[in-house]
């Protein structure tokens, strides 16, 4: 009837008018976003121009004939703030703090930049470490007792020496295990100190046995070479690999670990399978 | 469609924005490394930046807040300059390539250590990853005008190629200790 009919406009109507609703806010929308799209290009474009003009004046004092003393300051800050940064590339920096200093000893492989270790030191009634955040299985506290009173510059070198230790041991297993896992039984074994490598391994990559086992003692916490290597083939192994074997117990105790195993792809013509 | 449309808008912006970025960084860096403040010119801006606080305060540090923050770190510079035996006279850095999270810059270096004076030249990469940053040196050169004795130059040489920057510096105060040790015994005896 009349009314079914009039339900049915209002039903349409509703329809109708909630679908122009939504196109408008869609409209809307799009209209936000590509306004916004017009402001960045602007903003892209400028600084495209400012960096042109940068370029043209390279070699003399850019920016405005007269910079604000803000700017100058700024300047100062940055600069300052850089060379410390530079100390940080030194091994060691650090900043005085209320009470004393709080040293950050960084290590590194080669040139590779690793780890850095905090050592908040108090100066007050005498030198004593406050908080520091190095490994438990560095001897710390040895060193401590031995040269902290007396002589910090040693303590801070020798701590440096062992952290910086560690480190390339540390670093020198994780390459061998990340770049030459397909020549290695497994997983490397190792201490925290990475002081003692157990592994089992092969020259190439395409066998599948590991005829050699090598157990690497480094007893010289300062040192990132091992002090004892041991190379051992399986009972079974044919005679020549016993003389390869000698050639690596050599070989991994005058050179990285990582690049001993790199050495083997260059004489991969003498391998054997 | 209309979709459609929305996240092209969407993608440009966010493409727009990272370009902005790193466009304002290399801008920033330009900025820095092509100026030059003498020290003069540095105390006469934090006078005059003093005599105008009245006005200035809104977003930015008070003049007060960054002399404190100067002096804060020019004194953990010296300390670390004294402590380590290593005065750094000289540096300079300039952005060589900066892209997403990688930036590579060279720096120069110059400065000495008791009587060893030095001159490097590195070139840095950082890369920024989820925690952290990490560094590697490349292309170092070191100049060492004081490195007659081949023990030293064979030194100097492997550390350069090396890249061994830090056994460098940690290698330096040991060796410039005994320098001067050896300088001043051959003194005596003169």
């Amino acid at each position: 009837g009349v009314f079914a009919h009039l339900e049915l406009l209002e039903a349409q109507a509703y329809k109708a008018a909630v679908k122009r609703e939504e196109m408008e806010q869609q409209e809307e929308k799009l209209a936000g976003l590509r306004a916004r799209v017009q402001e960045l290009r602007l903003q892209r474009d400028d600084l495209r121009a400012k960096l042109d003009l940068q370029q043209k004046q390279e070699g003399v004092v850019s920016g405005p004939a007269q910079p604000s003393p803000r700017a100058v300051v700024e300047w100062k800050i940055k600069s300052v703030k850089s060379m410390l940064q530079v100390f940080y590339l030194t091994g060691i920096s650090g900043k005085l703090t209320k009470r004393g200093v709080c040293f950050c000893i960084s290590t590194a492989y080669e040139g590779t930049y690793l780890d850095s270790y905090h050592l908040d030191l108090l100066t007050k009634p005498e030198v004593q470490i406050y908080r520091h955040s190095v490994p438990i299985f560095i001897p710390l506290q040895q060193i401590a007792k031995k040269y902290l009173q007396t002589d910090i510059r040693r303590f801070l070198a020798l701590l440096s020496d062992h952290l910086n230790a560690y480190v390339g041991r540390r670093y020198q297993a994780d390459q061998l295990q990340e770049h030459f896992s397909d020549q290695i039984e497994g997983t490397l074994q190792r201490n925290s100190l990475c002081n003692l490598l157990v592994f089992n391994y092969n020259v190439s990559s395409t066998s599948k046995t590991f005829p050699f086992h090598a157990r690497l003692l480094y007893r010289d916490l300062c040192c990132s070479l091992p002090t004892e290597v041991i190379v051992s083939c399986t009972l079974d192994a044919p005679a020549a690999l016993a003389e390869t074997a000698a050639a690596h117990m050599d070989l991994f105790r005058r050179m990285a670990l990582h690049k001993a195993f790199l050495s083997f792809r260059s004489n991969a013509g003498e391998s054997m399978d | 469609m209309d979709n459609g449309n929305c996240q092209v808008y969407e993608e440009e912006i966010q493409s727009l924005e990272e370009e902005i970025k790193l466009l304002t960084e290399k801008y920033e860096d330009n900025q820095q490394e092509s100026t030059f403040f003498s020290d003069e010119e540095i105390l006469m801006s934090i006078t005059s930046l003093q005599k105008e606080f009245q006005g200035e305060s809104k977003g930015h540090e008070s003049p007060s807040d960054l002399k404190a923050q100067l002096e804060s770190l020019e004194t953990d510079l010296s300390f670390l300059m004294k402590f380590t035996g290593i005065q750094l006279r000289s540096h300079s850095k300039k952005t060589v390539e900066r892209t997403g999270n990688r930036t590579v810059q060279k720096h120069r270096l110059s400065g000495n250590c008791h009587s060893l004076s030095f001159q490097l030249e590195f070139h840095l990469l950082e890369m920024q990853n989820k925690e952290s940053v990490s560094a590697v040196v490349t292309d170092l050169n070191i100049i060492m005008p004081s490195a007659e004795d081949s023990d030293m130059s064979k030194f100097v040489s492997r550390t350069e190629e090396h890249g061994n920057l830090l056994t460098f510096f940690r290698s330096l105060s040991t060796y410039a200790e005994w320098f001067e040790h050896r300088r001043c015994t051959f003194l005596h005896f003169k």
